[in-house]
């Protein structure tokens, strides 16, 4: 049984195409992030799920039902917004009660619903507050429960994240993940991060250009990137011609940052700068005379500026790309 | 709003004050009418600077008399008066009793154009205050009856003339009150309570007349009662028995006879448009109309005197040229009187219709009693001067009116007992008459 | 001072100058002339409270300051929700819906004075469109459910309606405050409601209204205070303060004859405090309503 499945799904603004032709199955429970970079479509996907967005062409199902007829209100999915949209004339308490409100569930009975919603989002002892009186996190807290109280189909997050800051966002992922995998929904998590997309997804689906350009596995996608822009896009990777430092029988070959190691034998570099981030150092080198490459390495075994070093690549560790940018 | 009102009002002022003529040659003079009576003034105006070039009449041109006053006294305020300014006695009190005219009796004494007996007394009497004579009189118009000569003749009634009586002029009115089939009617108004539809409502009304105490005043006096106390030093309304009489006469033009407008009517259409679109057979009115009524030509009209009851009496419709304190150019503004009142100015001013020349020997030249100009009655006018009587002069009539008329309005359309009326005129008027400065 | 405070400064010194010059010292003016006799002629003579003890026992003023309040009680709530009402239905950027607020905020920009008389016609009790209107399908003059079409201009009460009804036509500075404060509202709020089911009244009810609720709040105080000069022209124009005595003669009309047809300034300034007075009471009130909620919409 799947919990969304879109076919053949097209979408426009106004002339222009933002999803050009979506197929996308997600398993029940699932969560599948969708990445990529900002103007890719994938806000777009979710509100095409949402019915917030019409489709030009293709269809929707949720949890086997076809949707793509049906009003907002009558898909039983949940959002999350960026902006966390509260309510702001309404309290904490009420924020979350809000869907049983409209559907004409008394005060009295809807409170208790979502102190129990509260509780699971780690936002109970905010009930009785407004929202300008919350702080980043607890109104993130408080749109999560507002979803979970629905008990929905799925969960379409839009970058829930992004408006948290740096300390505050890892932990909120980690319990990101534990929520969902307490509350086993179906789930959509929408992000521009890439590290967000490989801790949190059981499988990421890169978006470029209102078309999936690979969906699978975190570990699918850093390992075996369907494309160089999905090999780019998820990690830095160098991307060199295929008659370089390393021969292949391809357009172009890549090599990620990490796989470069330097060695006393192998092809010879020098060493341009060095960049120290950290524990990890990035050494930019120019290979074989010639071709910029970016090697990270652990701080303690950094090279000097300007040295002469050797750089090796396992074989394994080279991604060879056709002359349309497609995996070998 | 209103700030800004009188601040324009001042600007208008103070903008006619100033251009490309010296000071001394420029003349404001500020008016108000409506456009035929303003073209009239443009005429008299044109005609002064050909008479006398080089100089500048500035017509200051008011919406209407409410206007009039308000741009007077602010700019009387900001102390940039006009030179010059037109009022009707009824409203110039407030300004001859806070001493804001200079006087033109010593103007008129030295004047080698005009001299007093120049004048009809009448006119002269309503523009002195305290003793002297404030302002000089341009018309002596009197409150006549216009009529539609052509709905007379279609229903062959005969046509009002000298000595006829009230009773005749109902008689008259209910003949000429048809509805569409040209049937005589009683015109209900249906808004009254009981009033029910008694046949179609007439499209034709025999009479119209405003519900004003200046329009109540002469039938009072005709019938030898009192308006006020006291005729000389009125302290309040006080109407006699008589006068209650005329009262429930004016009334029942309405409730009783139903040949004059209802409310609704009125408001809807006013008595002169309602007269010059032909279906309204008599209206009582000034000279004023006049104008107005000379741009008809789909029916022929004349003027009738007033109705008596036991000896004749009208009410003076008058205005005046007055000099304000801090005119800029008293001398020049002297000398367009001296020009408007005189032979040439008055003959112009009679030739476009809007005045009953003061002046008596153009009044009864034939520049106001032109035969081939309508009224062909004209005489009616002349023929009335000596049994006119004026409206008092107190500095709070313009309230005094209003509040009367006010009561007036309501006791004509929802015809009220004239003494309920009476008692309501005086206790609502009383305040007003003590609060008038002597 | 800072650059920033300085030219702060320099930007406001004109407005200061004016609302000094304009509004400040003719206030404070009328304040004084408020206990004088005064007819911009004569001097002004000092006649403390007799002004006020008139006002008190005046039948005119008591009419106008009823009518005034009454006025406002109706019209302002009346033209609120109805500016608020077209706000909800044109806030969409389409083009029928910006025509449709052009149109609305049109009569706005009419002058006043051409705005009454244009009234002055629609309402004309027999030959007027708007009574037209009324009679059709009905006989004898009456409206299709056989009752008397309104006398707009000479009976008391329709002629207070009258003047309502033309106030409900003059909102298009209020809806241009709505329509930019809708289009302000966070998109993904109403996405959100959507997603809950909401449509429709519960939308508006539930999230676009209590949204709104500064704005329209602002908005209820600003009307009232301008209730008290709206009621001017059409009074002055239309009804001529009438049908007599006193039917729709509003505070402002009061305060005109008064000071501009009868050269009473200290009585006319004596009833502008009242009027003052009346308008700072009802802001007061409303103000301390909407103050409660405010600090929510930070």
């Amino acid at each position: 049984m799947t919990g969304v499945e879109l076919v053949g799904v097209r979408a426009a603004h106004g002339t222009r195409d933002v999803l050009r032709h979506i197929d996308l199955t997600v398993a029940r429970g699932e969560l599948l992030v969708v990445l990529g970079p900002s103007g890719a479509g994938k806000s777009t996907l979710l509100r095409v799920i949402a019915g917030l967005h019409p489709v030009s062409s293709g269809t929707i199902g949720i949890a086997g039902r076809d949707v793509t007829r049906l009003s907002p209100g009558e898909r039983d999915v949940a959002m999350v917004f960026q902006s966390y949209a509260l309510f702001p004339h309404l309290t904490v308490a009420d924020n979350i009660a809000f869907g049983h409100r409209v559907r004409g569930v008394r005060r009295k009975h809807a409170r208790p619903i979502a102190a129990k919603a509260a509780e699971v989002a780690g936002c109970a002892h905010l009930l009785d507050r407004f929202p300008h009186q919350l702080s980043g996190g607890e109104r993130q807290r408080v749109a999560l429960a507002r979803a979970v109280v629905r008990e929905p189909a799925v969960f379409l997050l839009d970058e829930p994240l992004s408006n948290l800051d740096g300390e505050l966002r890892a932990q909120t992922r980690v319990e990101l993940r534990a929520l969902h995998d307490r509350v086993g929904a179906t789930t959509l998590h929408v992000t521009h991060s890439r590290s967000e997309a490989l801790t949190l997804g059981d499988r990421i689906a890169v978006v470029r250009d209102g078309e999936l350009e690979q969906v699978g596995t975190p570990d699918d996608i850093w390992r075996r990137p369907g494309t160089e822009f999905v090999a780019t896009f998820v990690g830095a990777m160098n991307l060199l011609p295929a008659d370089g430092p390393w021969r292949a029988d391809a357009h172009r070959v890549g090599v990620r940052r990490e796989a470069v190691s330097l060695a006393d034998d192998g092809i010879p570099a020098r060493v341009d700068r060095v960049e120290v981030v950290g524990e990890d150092t990035y050494v930019h080198l120019r290979v074989a005379g010639a071709h910029a490459v970016v090697a990270r390495v652990a701080t303690a075994d950094r090279p000097a500026a300007d040295s002469a070093v050797h750089v090796r690549v396992h074989d394994r560790d080279l991604h060879l790309f056709d002359y349309d940018g497609s995996r070998i | 709003m209103m700030r800004a009102r009188a601040l324009i009002a001042a600007a208008v002022l103070a903008a006619a004050g100033c251009g490309g003529t010296p000071p001394e040659r420029a003349v404001s003079l500020l008016v108000f009418g409506d456009p035929h009576e303003l073209a009239a003034y443009r005429s008299l105006e044109a005609a002064y600077e050909r008479a006398d070039p080089g100089t500048d009449v500035r017509l200051v041109e008011a919406g209407d008399r409410k206007d009039l006053i308000t741009r007077l006294s602010t700019s009387i305020a900001g102390g940039k008066p006009p030179d010059l300014f037109l009022m009707n006695y009824r409203f110039y009190g407030q300004f001859a009793a806070r001493d804001a005219i200079d006087p033109a009796g010593p103007l008129l004494a030295s004047s080698r154009q005009l001299r007093e007996q120049d004048f009809y007394p009448q006119a002269m009497a309503a523009f002195q205050f305290g003793g002297k004579q404030l302002c000089m009189p341009q018309n002596i118009s009197s409150l006549v009856v216009y009529y539609n000569r052509d709905l007379f003749r279609k229903y062959r009634v005969a046509e009002p003339g000298a000595g006829w009586t009230w009773d005749d002029m109902v008689a008259t009115a209910t003949a000429l009150t048809r509805d569409a089939n040209g049937d005589v009617v009683k015109g209900v108004d249906f808004d009254q309570p009981g009033a029910a539809p008694t046949g179609p409502p007439p499209v034709e009304y025999g009479l119209a007349v405003s519900p004003e105490l200046v329009r109540l005043a002469p039938f009072v006096w005709s019938n030898e009662g009192k308006v006020f106390d006291d005729a000389t030093e009125p302290s309040r309304i006080a109407l006699d028995g008589p006068a209650l009489e005329a009262l429930q006469n004016f009334i029942d033009l309405r409730g009783r006879h139903g040949v004059v407008p209802t409310d609704q009517e009125a408001e809807s259409q006013d008595d002169e448009a309602r007269f010059a679109a032909g279906t309204l057979g008599m209206l009582m009115s000034s000279r004023r109309s006049t104008t107005t009524f000379r741009a008809i030509d789909g029916f022929d009209w004349d003027v009738a005197p007033l109705p008596v009851y036991r000896t004749p009496a009208t009410v003076l419709h008058s205005d005046a040229y007055c000099i304000p304190r801090g005119a800029p150019n008293k001398t020049g503004a002297w000398r367009f009187v001296e020009f408007a009142l005189g032979k040439g100015g008055a003959e112009i001013m009679a030739a476009t219709g809007r005045t009953v020349p003061s002046n008596k020997a153009v009044a009864e030249s034939p520049s106001f009693l032109d035969p081939n100009a309508k009224p062909r009655n004209a005489k009616v006018f002349l023929d009335s001067i000596p049994t006119i009587r004026a409206a008092p002069t107190l500095s709070t009539w313009p309230e005094i009116e209003d509040v009367a008329n006010d009561i007036l309005e309501n006791a004509l359309y929802y015809n009220q007992p004239p003494a309920e009326v009476a008692r309501r005129l005086d206790e609502q008027t009383a305040p007003l008459f003590a609060r008038a400065r002597p | 001072m800072s650059a920033k405070d300085r030219q702060l400064a320099l930007m406001l010194t004109p407005y200061l100058i004016g609302l000094t010059a304009l509004v400040l010292v003719p206030a404070v003016a009328s304040l004084g002339m408020a206990f004088t006799e005064y007819d911009l002629i004569g001097a002004a003579r000092w006649v403390g409270l007799a002004n006020f003890a008139e006002l008190a026992t005046s039948v005119p003023f008591r009419a106008a300051l009823v009518n005034s309040l009454v006025f406002a009680a109706i019209a302002v709530p009346l033209r609120v929700a109805a500016a608020v009402g077209l706000a909800l239905l044109l806030h969409r950027r389409a083009p029928a819906a910006t025509t449709a607020s052009t149109a609305a905020t049109l009569p706005t920009a009419v002058p006043e004075i051409a705005y009454g008389l244009l009234w002055l016609w629609l309402f004309n009790p027999l030959y007027g469109p708007v009574n037209q209107l009324l009679r059709w399908g009905g006989e004898n003059g009456r409206t299709a459910f056989d009752t008397t079409v309104p006398s707009w201009l000479t009976s008391p009460n329709d002629a207070r309606a009258a003047i309502v009804v033309m106030s409900l036509f003059t909102i298009g500075e209020m809806l241009v405050v709505l329509l930019a404060a809708r289009r302000a509202l966070p998109r993904e709020v109403h996405e959100l409601a959507a997603l809950e089911g909401a449509t429709g009244w519960t939308l508006a009810r539930r999230v676009t209204l209590p949204m709104l609720a500064p704005v329209i709040g602002l908005l209820l105080l600003r009307d009232t205070i301008l209730s008290f000069q709206f009621s001017f022209v059409p009074a002055l124009v239309v009804t001529d303060g009438g049908p007599p005595p006193y039917s729709t003669t509003y505070l402002s009309l009061y305060i005109y004859r008064n000071a501009f047809e009868y050269l009473r300034y200290g009585h006319a300034a004596a009833a502008t405090l009242v009027m003052l007075a009346l308008t700072a009471g009802a802001v007061y009130l409303q103000w301390r309503t909407f103050h409660r909620y405010r600090s929510r919409y930070r």
